[in-house]
């Protein structure tokens, strides 16, 4: 139990609540679904909270509670999906620029470079408008944006590994370069990029709201949280909780998101303290000061 | 400190209160000065008013430019600067006498010569060959200065009803126009002057010479407001008086309903055209009558008249609503049977668990919407999948852009769509000859469906004498019905809502006018 004791002290347990609900919702969700989202019930249209269901229904009558829930589905199998597949092909390429440098890293760098210079969710638009808007265009679109993110930052701890006395040494006895890829360096990148990517994970699954909300990701009938946004839109006067339910979902998806992020950056590197913590710490001091 | 800040609070609050009084004040004054500013909302900026050109917003156009005769209620053919006229019995040629003592606004006469300088500009041009006026015709014979005949090559039996259109068929001031003749200012005969238009909107005064009965109101305000949410709060909070048609600022059930709740005035009226489920009939699949026919039982009309147009459309199985004329017999609305369908499907061959097959292809259709072309698209789309899942059809939704849209549909790339026919004043003519006759080219509206042996009917309906035509629409409207060709799903509501401003109004006769003739502040 000591390393649930140890989770439980890194993450916090709002944080650990919030997201293993999340988890919990997307893993069970056809299970603890109180209907099919996709079943229309024409008669039970735009009915409110009841008994029958709970969070309501909405214009078409579809069970809103059961929505929610295969939205969270779908944006956190989209998050984990772009985030394996970006994550994998990133650290893939940046591990390779970084430990053979040369043209290569040239190469991966500039690609990088062009990457950064559009903004990812415009490269995401421009693969969703050539290829069509669907569920899988969507994951592909957000990987590809999200790549040059993931293989930068790989570049850059590999590089300052590269350079370490324990690699030299390897070298020097003659280990191969995939042992010392696969055994050295990908390790060492790896922690590096799961904390960066439990932060990142919020800001995916907001792009993955907007584009579905654009009607370029999921379509109907697969429920999504942005897509159900805009669907809500023309009845925000008839019935506010069509637009606020989504929306509450999200924020707390990508607060939770948020949080894992800062809290595991912390746990690994205590000194650099977030922005939110330093001003709550002043803000401490100050008082303590004047009293 | 914290008295300061209560103090601070109340001042604003009073300064704050003082100002919305002031500004409640005013509003109240001019609501009570007398003042008879009519102003209504735009969708978009009124445009090049050029009536040849297919620019801009045709409400306007009509308030400034007269037509020969005028669409009426019902489709009844009224003088409009035309006083009387004469159809030979074969119909192709049509002498009318003109309206005398009738001048443009700019001082130009009205008469056989600015007449003919009109229709010249467009009648025979190849541009205007989807009217039927201008692709059968012949020659104009100027036969005194107020009496002008039009002849042409075979029957047109539709050409009073196309000479009543805003556009190409407006009369423009032959002096409004520049060296090159090309159009420079709004200079007609109607009962409105453009006394400023921009990007903003559009002023329009009465004009004082208008032959007919002069308008009631002072000035017409036109403003652009492109956002409905924006334009739902102006006419809510007062600032705009009226809110509707389809082309001007159109509402949506749901609006309607916002509105009423709102204590809105929302008045509607059976509408004049009609949403219809097209099946690509250059796709094998929907070449099978029987396909179709189990496509049209798996749809729940009353379900989508109620729930999604909100009550305000009726369930139909009719290509034309009642109010267009020689739209037939009411052809019974089927009710949703799965069970039926199932079989069809069999008896096709498509078969299987989930989604059919047949010889190894899934029944996997798509669906083409678009919310800015058809408003609502996306709504009525997703019960249509739900309807044909259940029957194991596979139905997904192809949202696109206005543009895509009329790219992808004249080129028959789909395999299902939605389309609205014409309206007043435009049917039963326009939809029939251009959206369903094989040997016509498809605009950017498409096809709804096309079949060879449709086509000597609705060439016979086009052609017919007036004794002739109710036969003769009636034989091309069951046809359709019989052959399940289309997919009719309902006639949705003309609505239109107003404040407390406006003493009397009433809904025009088409979408393309703005409702003025009747309204009173």
């Amino acid at each position: 139990m000591t390393w649930l004791r140890t989770t439980f002290r890194v993450v916090g347990w709002p944080t650990l609540l919030l997201v293993s609900s999340f988890a919990f919702i997307a893993i069970f969700g056809s299970v603890i679904s109180p209907y099919d989202p996709a079943a229309q019930n024409l008669s039970h249209s735009m009915q409110s909270f009841s008994a029958e269901h709970w969070l309501g229904a909405d214009n078409l009558g579809r069970d809103t509670l059961s929505r929610l829930i295969a939205g969270a589905q779908t944006t956190l199998i989209g998050v984990v999906t772009v985030l394996l597949l970006a994550g994998t092909i990133g650290m893939m390429l940046g591990t390779l620029a970084g430990y053979f440098g040369g043209w290569l890293d040239e190469i991966v760098m500039r690609f990088c470079d062009f990457g950064f210079s559009v903004p990812s969710l415009f490269v995401a638009l421009a693969f969703v408008g050539v290829f069509g808007p669907s569920y899988t265009n969507m994951i592909l679109a957000l990987s590809i944006a999200w790549v040059p993110i993931y293989a930068r930052l790989t570049r850059g701890v590999v590089a300052a590994a590269v350079s370490q006395p324990y690699i030299e040494s390897l070298r020097v006895l003659g280990a191969s370069p995939a042992r010392i890829i696969f055994r050295h360096l990908v390790p060492v990148a790896l922690g590096q990029v799961l904390v960066y990517a439990s932060a990142d994970a919020g800001l995916l699954a907001l792009a993955i709201a907007n584009l579905s909300f654009l009607g370029l990701g999921v379509q109907p009938p697969q429920a999504e949280w942005g897509q159900m946004l805009v669907s809500a839109m023309p009845y925000i006067q008839e019935a506010p909780r069509l637009v606020i339910l989504p929306g509450i979902a999200l924020t707390l998806l990508v607060i939770g998101f948020n949080l894992l992020g800062e809290r595991i950056a912390l746990a690994k590197n205590p000194r650099a303290m977030s922005r939110r913590k330093l001003s709550l710490r002043r803000a401490i001091f100050k008082k303590e000061v004047e009293a | 400190m914290t008295l300061l800040s209560r103090r601070s609070l109340l001042a604003g609050s009073a300064s704050l209160a003082a100002a919305l009084g002031l500004n409640l004040s005013a509003l109240t004054a001019l609501a009570q000065d007398g003042s008879k500013t009519l102003r209504l909302p735009l969708l978009r900026a009124s445009g090049n008013l050029d009536p040849q050109r297919y620019v801009g917003i045709f409400a306007v156009q009509d308030m400034v430019f007269d037509p020969l005769v005028q669409y009426g209620p019902g489709g009844a053919i009224e003088p409009g600067l035309a006083e009387s006229w004469e159809v030979t019995p074969d119909d192709t040629s049509i002498t009318f006498r003109l309206r005398p003592g009738v001048t443009f606004t700019d001082g130009a006469v009205w008469d056989a010569t600015s007449m003919t300088w009109n229709l010249e500009r467009w009648l025979p041009k190849e541009d205007y060959r989807w009217l039927q006026v201008a692709n059968n015709f012949k020659s104009i014979e100027v036969i005194d200065p107020m009496t002008v005949a039009l002849h042409f090559t075979k029957p047109t039996p539709t050409a009073l009803t196309e000479l009543s259109y805003v556009r190409p068929v407006r009369f423009l001031s032959p002096n409004a126009v520049d060296g090159e003749g090309i159009y420079n200012a709004p200079v007609g005969t109607g009962p409105w002057m453009v006394e400023k238009e921009g990007p903003e909107g559009t002023d329009l005064v009465p004009n004082p010479g208008y032959w007919g009965p002069k308008p009631e109101i002072d000035r017409v305000s036109l403003v652009v407001i492109p956002d409905g949410m924006s334009r739902i709060s102006s006419i809510i909070g007062g600032e705009i008086d009226a809110i509707g048609g389809k082309f001007i600022a159109p509402i949506s059930p749901q609006e309607a309903t916002t509105l009423t709740n709102n204590g809105i005035t929302v008045v509607t009226q059976t509408g004049t055209d009609t949403m219809i489920l097209g099946f690509n009939p250059r796709i094998d699949l929907f070449r099978d009558i029987r396909v179709r026919e189990a496509f049209n039982l798996l749809i729940d009309r009353d379900g989508i008249a109620q729930v999604v147009m909100k009550g305000y459309a009726k369930a139909t199985m009719n290509l034309y609503p009642e109010v267009i004329p020689h739209s037939g017999t009411r052809h019974a609305v089927p009710a949703r049977d799965v069970e039926r369908a199932k079989a069809l499907l069999e008896e096709a061959g498509w078969t299987g668990e989930g989604t059919r097959s047949k010889d190894g292809k899934l029944l996997d259709v798509d669906l083409v919407i678009s919310e800015d072309a058809v408003a609502g698209s996306r709504a009525l789309g997703e019960v249509l999948q739900a309807g044909f899942m259940e029957a194991g059809i596979g139905l997904s939704l192809r949202n696109v852009d206005h543009a895509a849209r009329h790219g992808d549909i004249p080129e028959f790339k789909y395999d299902l769509s939605l389309f609205v026919t014409n309206g007043a004043p435009y049917d039963p003519y326009n939809t029939i000859g251009l959206m369903f006759l094989s040997t016509v080219v498809p605009g950017t509206d498409g096809k709804i469906y096309e079949d060879v042996a449709l086509d000597p009917l609705i060439l016979a309906a086009l052609g017919a004498a007036e004794a002739d035509r109710p036969a003769a629409f009636q034989a091309v409207s069951d046809w359709l019905h019989d052959n399940w060709a289309i997919a009719p799903l309902f006639h949705g509501d003309r609505i239109w809502a107003h404040g407390d401003r406006i003493k009397s109004f009433a809904i025009p006769a088409t979408e393309y006018e703005m409702p003025l003739k009747t309204l009173s502040l």
